[in-house]
């Protein structure tokens, strides 16, 4: 591998994966164990561990390295472990429990007894501010000094950590907000401020208040946490800028990660979509359903002709964020997952997980219920020695006894009991790509399932098969897609702001001027970050959140095909909405009023692509063992593959087992494999 | 009848249930109307070929108890004679239906020509007919004064619905093509599903089919009564009481004695109230339906909801009461109102049984729509809904309830809309949006609090109001010594004038300009005796303001 390097570093639930590609397109994967205390630490092992893979010492690898990408769980397990800071929130007098209200909805329908969750401030630290501004710009009643310093004093008092300033109608006008983010700046420094004007300047108060809030909860853990994070690279020899991939999918600076926290939630996952668009362009096939199987859960997203959805109605740990985020849906099925016998004495699997300790009873940690693995590890899909590259030697007997048991209480047998486990995580992964495809009105049968993750080529021809696709392509790189994928994306920054009024659409100049102010400020951030590439050129991609007058949802509308120049822009904008909601929903009501809530502007900025290395021609590899494996219902034998050795273009028919350190993959009877010059193993799935 | 290994059991239960959760993707995703794509009044079953609910998708409590009469009703009316290929519709309380604006489709699915299942899809409609727009009337006291009546019919057949049908209907309601796209939407759904299940029965067979049902039901039924099991065996007694029927009566009492004997529960409802001249009456389905929601949120949240789990409970009614109205009385009311006393009345009485399980009162629903002129549209009508200042729900032995979730018949399934957003496109000024200090129910376990709302009309002109509701006279219920939230108390502030409370049934309330709205909702009853409320709760309470500060002399 030639210099210079980018690297891309995923911290996953049980293993931090570092991925580097180098000057000639050659790829390595690095794993290390994840340091739930501090991320950071885990990542410079993880990049100690590719250093010694490439026999450097790790600063002569960061000196030559250009590019690094992280993927971060940090403000997701935060919320997700009510670890969060102590904030206060400076809010409009008279609606103060906008965030504790949730809208009025409650999860869980037939649950009564579900005790509330507390909120991430308390209504004692949720302090008004006597201000009203209204929904068209005046101003009801100025900012009141009297009421700001009192909150101030009492946000000191509290000794809080972060303030979210969230006042009514600030997407419209947000001078007050500013006035008190500068009050509370100037008096209370080190605290982190951050604006709901800032954070998302759209209307919707419970959207913009919870995803601020959440931005104050998660910011100075966030920032802390990135700041060591630079100070050890730097320490270890790294000169470049640091690179934070975003829940958008696009990459950003350690500064604008730390403004915007709440919009890191999904870093972690965002890398396994971003490797999904990066393989579409390289001729994978323009629609995909990404397929990602972790320990405790399988994440999910679509990429239809060649691109991502983006939505704004992220939940993390029971917390609305608003902020654009890729449509990833995630399953509570995974290789943790375990069997067992629910309350209404029917056989399931999860949602309940053994999780990275004990982790399943094949780890030999003290798991005593079978999961996942354990079935698979029955069944014989997976070699107990073997697994991890022979790193983590499988407790066989412990996963025997835990299925056995299982199997004991259902009067089924070993190997049954072990196939149903099996089979029910594969139900419960098609079941629920079947219903986020619905939801999104796509048929899968033309897609094709990217699977990865270390377990996902196990389950992935059986969920094809059941969803009535014909192809899956699984990775050579499978179970560090999601690091590689952070390399293969761009910067992105995106602004909005609301427009709204009584009536329908604003006049042509109204439109035009601010969708300039917005690419004037998406420009401007944009030349910033792009200072040092050679790149200076952002794309900008426009949008707007489009509705029927008396509607209540708004549709996302694409406005990039629209012409930009010639007058009659409103009409343009109009009919590009009409025919996204007839596309979406069947209909349009071209003669009701057309509603613009919301105008976007994203800059894209491209960074260097990196040199892509195909594999090389070799002679095709031949079976390196056989294993008895369990499979349509009879114990069979099966070839086993070595998945680095195969041959490009060299053909495999199932049954059979493909297998790396990192990944395996299971042929069914019927299917037909080969593999891609390009990194991939093409599975076309039999007629089952 | 092959009886299926637990492996395929478990698959088969598991597609059932993302049969239905995939329709409702399916219908939320195509529906026209505000009231389905976004309040998602709706739900989906699948019923076997005997009506009896298979599964059903978590959407509206109070619907999907009802559900399997509508599948009788078709299975009754249309006895040998459903094809593949056909479509039945009904709405009628006294056919299969709850209340008129509950539109429902029922629709059969065959193999190798045998009935085996019935996808069953229920919405809300927007308008259904009758004297007033949208469905509530609280001047009818006939029910064809509520909307247009649907027996079951067969609407389509060969795949395709019967056009002339579908325009007589239309014609019927204000709002034709909400009524049209909602209506195929319903279908749409209800087709994915018979779809799902075609292929099912194409892999599994029917016998194999069959026999997972009854082996689902069976395992539901037990889970249901093994938890019923440990409760108190005895006959315990609920009453809940109704402020009025908006046409002179007071006090309408639902009277539930509950008669729970091992494993299975009676609820004796004959010795309520005669049926009133008001909407406020319940048809038998939606009786039988609030019963078993009852049930459901006294039984663990994972109790499959299906015809298994139902069994261990039997409902009595006397026909000629107000839960169980004859034939031609005014109902719309129904799926909120008598609905949530009868639940509470059947929590009451069981919180002698299983005071763990028993949870204080949630709210009652006081809805007021407001039609008025937008000074900045001119000549363009608005209608508005309210959904804010939402009551609280009922304390449990859990913790305190959760405030402004609702009432029973949502239980926190209902969102209300951005202020922001409703100042934006409507006349209206939200002055005040807050939860109620003092709202709620006192016990070891407070109620949740209820809201308040400070409405300011700038409407172009003298608008109008009507309510729909109850729960101005009797809050939401204390349970097992906790005490009941406030109840509702919505005042008129007229900008001349003097200020008068609004009643819950009231139609054409003029409001003029700066005309304020002084909307407070009940609180959540308590459980529990307040004493045994722990200081560090308490405390908490002042902390946040949650109660009032009894040093102001509020």
């Amino acid at each position: 591998m030639r210099a210079p390097y980018r690297i891309g570093c995923d911290v996953g639930g049980t293993f931090t994966d570092v991925v580097c590609i180098g000057a000639d397109g050659a790829t390595l994967l690095a794993k290390s164990a994840t340091t739930p205390q501090d991320q950071s630490i885990g990542v410079l092992d993880g990049l100690g561990v590719l250093a010694g893979m490439l026999g450097m010492a790790l600063p002569d690898l960061l000196a030559q390295t250009e590019r690094l990408v992280h993927g971060t769980t940090v403000a997701t397990n935060a919320l997700l472990e009510h670890r969060t800071a102590r904030i206060g929130m400076l809010t409009t007098e008279g609606h103060r429990d906008v965030i504790e209200m949730r809208e009025g909805l409650k999860p869980e329908r037939y649950d009564l007894r579900l005790p509330p969750p507390a909120p991430l401030v308390p209504r004692r630290l949720r302090l008004p501010l006597r201000e009203r501004v209204r929904a068209d710009g005046r101003v009801e009643t100025a900012l009141d000094d009297a009421s700001l310093t009192a909150a101030i004093a009492a946000l000191r008092e509290a000794q809080v950590e972060a303030v979210a300033i969230c006042l009514f109608h600030s997407w419209r006008d947000p001078a007050h907000e500013q006035q008190a983010g500068a009050a509370v700046a100037a008096t209370l420094p080190g605290v982190y401020v951050t604006l709901s004007s800032d954070v998302l300047p759209q209307i919707k108060e419970f959207e913009r208040f919870s995803t601020t809030v959440v931005n104050a909860a998660v910011g100075p853990i966030v920032a802390r946490y990135l700041g060591r994070l630079e100070t050890r690279l730097a320490e270890a020899g790294f000169r470049h800028p640091l690179f934070v991939i975003l829940s958008h999918g696009g990459v950003a600076p350690v500064a604008e990660a730390s403004r915007i926290a709440a919009g890191t939630a999904l870093s972690g996952p965002a890398g396994g979509v971003a490797a999904g668009l990066a393989l579409a362009r390289a001729g994978l096939g323009q629609d995909l359903v990404t397929f990602d199987v972790g320990g405790t859960s399988t994440d999910v997203a679509l990429i239809e002709g060649g691109e991502a959805a983006l939505g704004r109605g992220r939940q993390v740990g029971g917390e609305r964020i608003a902020l654009e985020s890729l449509d990833i849906v995630t399953l509570g099925a995974g290789g943790g997952s375990i069997g067992h016998i629910g309350a209404g004495g029917m056989m399931r699997v999860g949602p309940r997980s053994a999780g990275a300790v004990p982790g399943p009873a094949c780890y030999g940690a003290g798991g005593a219920e079978p999961a996942v693995t354990d079935a698979n590890l029955m069944l014989g899909y997976l070699d107990g020695a073997r697994f991890l590259g022979g790193r983590r030697a499988l407790d066989v007997a412990a996963a025997r006894g835990a299925v056995e048991k299982l199997g004991a209480k259902l009067g089924l047998g070993l190997m049954q009991c072990a196939a149903g486990i099996h089979a029910l995580a594969n139900i419960a992964m098609a079941d629920g790509i079947r219903v986020a495809t619905v939801r999104r009105g796509v048929d899968p049968r033309g897609y094709c399932l990217l699977a990865f993750g270390g377990a996902a080529g196990l389950h992935a021809s059986a969920v094809a098969r059941d969803l009535g696709m014909s192809r899956v392509a699984v990775p050579l790189l499978a179970a560090g897609l999601s690091a590689w994928g952070m390399l293969q994306t761009d910067l992105r920054y995106e602004v909005s702001r609301s427009l709204i009024g009584a009536t329908g659409l604003p006049d042509e100049a109204t439109i035009r001027a601010l969708f300039a102010e917005l690419e004037a400020a998406a420009r401007a951030r944009m030349a910033e970050w792009m200072a040092n590439t050679a790149d200076q050129s952002p794309a900008i991609r426009r949008s707007a959140d489009m509705r029927y007058g008396e509607q209540v949802f708004e549709v996302g509308v694409p406005l990039d095909a629209v012409d930009w120049d010639d007058a009659g822009l409103p009409e343009r904008l109009s009919e590009s909405f009409h025919a996204r909601h007839e596309a979406l929903f069947t209909y349009a009501l071209r003669g009701e009023e057309v509603v613009l809530v919301t105008a976007r502007v994203a800059a894209i900025g491209r960074l260097p692509a990196l040199p892509v290395r195909e594999l090389p021609a070799r002679p095709e590899a031949a079976a390196v063992a056989r294993r008895q494996a369990f499979v349509a219902g009879a114990v069979r034998d099966l070839p086993v593959y070595a998945f680095t050795a195969l041959a490009p273009g060299q053909q495999l028919a199932g049954p059979a087992i493909v297998e790396s350190d990192t990944t395996t993959v299971l042929l069914l009877p019927g299917d037909t494999a080969w593999l891609d010059a390009r990194g991939w193993l093409e599975v076309t799935v039999g007629g089952g | 009848m092959p009886i299926p290994d637990p492996v395929t059991l478990a698959v088969l239960e598991n597609r059932f249930r993302a049969v239905v959760e995939e329709m409702g993707e399916a219908l939320l995703r195509t529906a026209t109307s505000q009231i389905l794509n976004s309040s998602r009044d709706f739900s989906i079953a699948l019923c076997d070929a005997r009506g009896r609910l298979v599964a059903q998708a978590d959407h509206i409590p109070v619907h999907v108890g009802a559900m399997p009469f509508a599948a009788e009703a078709a299975l009754e009316a249309f006895p040998g004679q459903m094809r593949p290929g056909d479509c039945f519709l009904l709405n009628d309380p006294w056919h299969g239906g709850s209340h008129l604006p509950d539109l429902t489709i029922v629709l059969p699915v065959f193999e190798k020509g045998v009935l085996i299942f019935l996808c069953v899809v229920r919405a809300h409609q927007s308008d259904i007919g009758g004297a007033t727009h949208g469905g509530y009337n609280p001047s009818a006291t006939e029910i064809w004064q509520e909307g247009i009546r649907i027996p079951p019919i067969r609407l389509g057949e060969g795949d395709t619905l019967r056009e002339d049908l579908v325009h007589m209907l239309a014609l019927n309601t204000r709002i034709a093509r909400d009524f049209r796209g909602d209506l195929m939407a319903m279908w749409g759904s209800a087709r994915l599903g018979a779809k799902r299940l075609e292929a099912l029965l194409a892999s599994h067979g029917a016998a194999s089919l069959n026999a997972a049902v009854d082996a689902i039901l069976d395992l539901a039924e037990s889970h249901a009564r093994r938890i019923i099991e440990t409760w108190t065996d005895g006959v315990w007694y609920g009453e809940a009481v109704l402020d009025d029927d908006g046409h002179g009566t007071q006090d309408v009492t639902i009277r539930a004695t509950v008669t729970k004997k091992g494993g299975a529960l009676e609820v004796d409802l004959t010795a309520s109230d005669p049926q009133t001249l008001g909407f406020v009456n319940s048809s038998w389905p939606n009786t039988v339906s609030a019963a078993r929601m009852a049930l459901a949120y006294l039984l663990d949240p994972e109790v499959a909801k299906n015809d298994g789990a139902f069994r261990p409970l039997t409902v009595l009614a006397r026909e000629g009461t107000v839960v169980r109205a004859a034939e031609g009385a005014a109902v719309t009311l129904c799926t909120s109102h008598c609905s949530n006393e009868i639940v509470e009345a059947v929590v009451k009485a069981l919180a002698n049984a299983c005071p763990a399980r028993a949870m204080g009162g949630w709210g009652r629903r006081f809805r007021i729509a407001i039609q008025g002129q937008d000074p900045r549209r001119a000549g363009r009508k608005f209608v508005w809904h309210l959904f804010h200042a939402r009551p609280g729900g009922g304390g449990h032995a859990r913790g305190d309830g959760w405030s402004g979730a609702g009432e029973w018949h949502s239980a926190g399934g209902l969102k209300f809309g951005s202020v922001e957003m409703a100042e934006a496109r409507f006349p209206l000024f939200f002055r005040r949006h807050e939860f109620l200090a003092g709202s709620a129910g006192d016990g070891e376990y407070r109620g949740g609090l209820g809201g308040e709302l400070e409405l300011v009309m700038e409407t172009d002109g003298p608008a109008r109001a009507n309510t729909a509701g109850d729960g101005a006279r009797h809050g939401a219920a204390g349970m097992l010594g906790g005490q009941d939230g406030a109840p509702h108390h919505y005042r008129l502030l007229p900008a001349k004038g003097t200020p008068r409370d609004l009643l819950t049934k009231e139609a054409g309330v003029l409001l003029s300009p700066g005309d304020v709205l002084h909307v407070r909702s009940g609180g959540g009853g308590g459980w529990g005796d307040p004493a045994r409320r722990s200081p560090e709760a308490r405390a908490e309470d002042a902390a946040e303001g949650f109660v009032l500060d009894k040093r102001s002399g509020e």
